[in-house]
């Protein structure tokens, strides 16, 4: 029940910060875009549902509801999701400590997980958005992934520094909240490579999915990524898509998040 | 910030008295065309439709609310696709850097028509359907209800957070906070001392929050009844058979290569 209060009420925080827009326009550099990172890392699967909720809301209220809104959910939802996967996960990148942000570690560690983060919710709304034949991957992808970046960057660090210790303190970490079962801790090796599997495929699909969108498989730019735009994306598009869902959803199931490690260690 | 969020209309019309899972399948029917179709004027079809429930419902002046954002998007796209499009056909504008043909133009102007027939439709859906009836209608197509009960509960707290931000940027700007003040990177900074708090007060209102509702014995597990229960009627029929041939005869059309390029 708690997941869904705390699901509900951060979906609402995240909704007042879409409109604090900066540039306008296709897509704009958002503040709330360093929402997902910190909240997957303290929420869990309720800080995923969350954002995703909130960016479905968002899209509501703010009038641009449509088909495009399902891939927005989706991606939101994996850049949380993969940002839970991954703190303490990446060894030796992971500093093994708790969110704090307060060494260069973390901060690095955090910049690693935004980036893969950052990626897979771009190349998610920018693949959907092709298939729906909206805008090309290669002109949405490195656009969102930047701003997604960028604001998670920047403003994840601070955002941590100053909200983790007190929403440890309230008891409303994932780890505090989720049944056992939910935390059932799988090998260190495996999660690992798990979270390792994660953010490659974030990446990977992002950088693929631009480079078929320009036609890099075919020849050269505009002249074949034309013949592959039919209706929607083209046949290879669509099958990248397919794969990196797979792919995702497996390896999200098999990584287990290390925070109540870096709990249980304190 | 904005002090009335909800782009509801509150009336009393045809539409506004459908059962939301019937105005759903309306409103996927014209994305299925919308989609379908890529000639400007067979995609301006299911725009106009949209259009046409705004106005009769009372929508249409809402809609200036996102008119820049429908612009934007709309020129997007119509400067973009003319680089993804074949060049076929005759040079219709030419330039010293580029030329654009026919086919070119066709395609950008239908794609950009697409994306904003998606929105448009969209928000007749959201124009005509209440909060309560998005989450009652989601909850009757059989979407879990911890799902339902997490939106619902989202966009009931919705003004109440936009309030807080409000309050907190006008506290803050107070004290001498300028959030247009320097670079991308330093304005995005100046963000910082606007989400901690507006995020704190949050995280406070999770746990009253959970202790008012486990006080009241609630439990997403148990199968929960809505207030504003409605039945589907024969109006709501008639509009799901009418979405279904939208769709059927959108397919055919497309079958058979009307309204493509």
């Amino acid at each position: 029940m708690l997941v869904a209060v705390v699901a509900a009420l951060f979906a609402a925080v995240l909704i007042p910060f879409k409109a604090l827009t900066i540039v306008p326009g296709v897509t704009e550099i958002r503040p709330a875009n360093a929402i997902p990172v910190a909240f997957g890392i303290m929420f869990g699967p309720a800080g995923a549902w969350g954002v995703a909720i909130g960016n479905l809301i968002g899209d509501i209220f703010g009038g641009t509801f449509g088909p495009g809104s399902a891939f927005g959910f989706a991606g939101n939802f994996f850049f949380a999701l993969v940002s839970y996967k991954l703190w303490g996960n990446l060894a030796p990148l992971s500093s093994g400590e708790e969110p704090t942000m307060d060494s260069a570690r973390q901060v690095a560690e955090l910049w690693v997980i935004a980036l893969a983060g950052a990626a897979v919710c771009a190349a998610i709304i920018a693949w959907g958005l092709e298939v729906l034949g909206q805008f090309p991957f290669s002109v949405l992808g490195p656009v969102i992934a930047l701003n997604n970046f960028l604001a998670a960057a920047v403003l994840g660090p601070p955002l941590l520094y100053l909200t983790y210790p007190r929403v440890r303190e309230m008891g409303l970490l994932y780890p505090d909240v989720m049944d056992a079962p939910a935390l059932s801790d799988a090998s260190s090796s495996r999660s690992t490579l798990a979270a390792f599997g994660l953010a490659a495929v974030s990446i990977a699909w992002l950088v693929i999915g631009v480079g078929l969108s320009v036609g890099l498989g075919g020849g050269a730019f505009i002249g074949n990524t034309a013949e592959t735009f039919g209706q929607g994306g083209s046949t290879p598009q669509i099958a990248l898509g397919a794969v990196a869902f797979v792919a995702l959803f497996g390896l999200s199931a098999l990584s287990k998040s290390r925070l109540p490690a870096a709990l249980s260690a304190r | 910030m904005s002090a009335a969020p909800t782009l509801y209309v509150d009336r009393d019309t045809f539409v506004h008295r459908l059962d939301p899972r019937a105005k759903l399948a309306m409103v996927l029917a014209l994305f299925v065309a919308a989609y379908m179709f890529e000639h400007p004027l067979a995609v301006a079809t299911p725009l106009a439709v949209a259009l046409g429930v705004l106005a009769l419902t009372g929508g249409l002046r809402k809609l200036g609310r996102i008119k820049v954002v429908i612009t934007a998007l709309f020129l997007a796209g119509f400067l973009v696709w003319p680089a993804y499009a074949p060049a076929r056909g005759p040079v219709v504008v030419s330039t010293p850097v580029f030329d654009l043909t026919e086919y070119e133009l066709l395609f950008a102007l239908g794609r950009s028509e697409r994306i904003v027939a998606f929105i448009v439709s969209g928000f007749a859906f959201i124009t005509t359907t209440s909060n309560e009836e998005i989450v009652s209608g989601l909850r009757g197509l059989g979407v879990p209800y911890a799902f339902c009960f997490a939106l619902g509960t989202a966009l009931r707290l919705f003004p109440t957070f936009l309030g807080a931000t409000g309050t907190v940027k006008q506290a803050q700007e107070a004290r001498g906070l300028d959030l247009s003040a320097g670079g991308p990177l330093q304005r995005m900074r100046n963000y910082i001392p606007l989400l901690i708090p507006v995020l704190m007060t949050a995280v406070r209102n999770v746990n009253s929050q959970s202790m008012a509702l486990e006080a009241r014995g609630f439990d997403t597990d148990r199968e929960r009844t809505f207030y504003d229960r409605r039945t589907f009627r024969a109006a709501d029929w008639g509009v799901t058979a009418l979405a279904v041939g939208v769709v059927v005869g959108v397919i055919g059309l497309w079958w058979l290569g009307v309204g493509q390029l």
